[in-house]
């Protein structure tokens, strides 16, 4: 385990903030990028650059949701009955880390991210709305004003069970590598649990910070959670994340797409050789 | 939705900004006295990790409170079980980790 000079503090600064904007330039957390900059670049366990991943993407959540509180675009709802699944997969998936190898870790780092650049290349934007405005979106349905189009957008909530499934999963991979589980998540709440993207994306940025706080925890009880590296990281995404909203130009979709399944297929190849050597 | 969410939603945002903002003022300065006063720095470190961690878990004891009080018994039983489980969590992580 690296000592934390204030060199390393200063690189571990820079990666997060390296991390923190391409994330949220390509529209998902940067634990992705974090966890292997730290474990394969910096040499900290897998253990803890997730704990220390889990600490950025708790904040990354917190600032999100605050931003986004107030424009209905967060289903409260449908959010907080997920984090029941959420919340359970991220406690058991931070139990049993305790239990894995490092080098089985980095392999299941791999064929996480390997697939998650394929749902990205492959995964199609659903729109599913119900186009009269007055229609019922039901109990755990939602109703929203789209700022791009100026239209009321209505949508109903399908295959509850799926969406728990997906969240119990996305919680357990969550507290495993460190990452906040929405690329799991979004794909299967607006593939098939008719959530627009909008919606689904701002739900599970929500959830995500209940989801890392289960895996967060049990790395600080059992002595993971290093405060200082920890620390340098939260800074650095938070004003990654945060230049990248205010000062980069908007890329086209299609870029954006396949600049994201790129840096993660090279992600999962090195985590996944890694693992394997 | 309904309009007691709204409130809600605002409530929730305005928690976890302060928490965020707190937390991030005690890192920066404990970082910035790592070298200078270790111990000080120490505990602004630990302040600022256990505020950022506890941050989410307030919303979700904010949340509780907020459907008890519309006696929404649905969600105030989801909330519910979500905080008893992130709290049982770290009580497993506690008993786990003095047993390796």
């Amino acid at each position: 385990m690296p000592v934390v000079t204030p060199l390393l503090a200063l690189i571990i600064f820079v990666a997060g903030a390296a991390a923190g904007s391409l994330g949220a330039l390509l529209g998902i957390g940067g634990g992705v990028f974090l966890v292997p900059l730290l474990n394969l670049g910096l040499g900290f366990p897998v253990s803890a650059s997730a704990a220390i991943s889990l600490a950025t993407v708790i904040a990354t959540s917190s600032t999100v949701t605050a931003a986004k509180a107030g424009k209905h675009l967060m289903n409260f709802r449908f959010g907080m009955m997920l984090e029941v699944a959420t919340a359970a997969g991220s406690v058991l998936g931070g139990l049993t880390v305790q239990l894995m190898s490092q080098s089985h870790l980095q392999q299941l780092f791999g064929i996480v991210t390997g697939g998650v650049a394929v749902l990205t290349v492959a995964r199609a934007n659903r729109r599913n709305v119900i186009l009269d405005p007055n229609a019922d979106p039901g109990l755990l349905g939602g109703r929203f004003h789209d700022e791009e189009t100026g239209a009321t957008i209505v949508y109903q909530i399908k295959r509850v069970p799926l969406a728990l499934g997906a969240s119990f999963i996305a919680g357990n991979v969550s507290s495993l590598l460190g990452i906040g589980g929405g690329v799991i998540k979004v794909p299967v709440l607006n593939g098939w649990c008719g959530m627009p993207l909008r919606a689904a994306a701002a739900t599970s940025a929500f959830m995500i910070g209940v989801t890392a706080t289960g895996g967060a925890v049990i790395y600080y009880v059992s002595g993971q959670l290093l405060p200082a590296a920890a620390a340098a990281a939260v800074l650095g995404v938070q004003l990654g994340s945060w230049s990248a909203m205010h000062v980069s130009p908007r890329l086209p979709i299609k870029v954006l797409k396949l600049l994201l399944a790129s840096v993660l297929g090279i992600v999962a190849v090195l985590m996944f050789v890694r693992g394997v050597r | 939705m309904s309009g007691g969410d709204t409130g809600l939603e605002l409530l929730i945002g305005r928690v976890l900004r302060a928490g965020v903002t707190a937390s991030i003022v005690c890192l920066t300065a404990g970082l910035l006295m790592l070298f200078a006063v270790p111990q000080v720095s120490a505990w602004l470190l630990q302040a600022g990790i256990v505020i950022l961690i506890l941050t989410p878990s307030a919303r979700v004891v904010l949340s509780i409170v907020e459907y008890a009080m519309a006696r929404d018994w649905t969600f105030t039983l989801l909330t519910s079980i979500v905080l008893l489980e992130l709290i049982a969590g770290a009580v497993a992580a506690v008993v786990f980790h003095r047993r390796l």
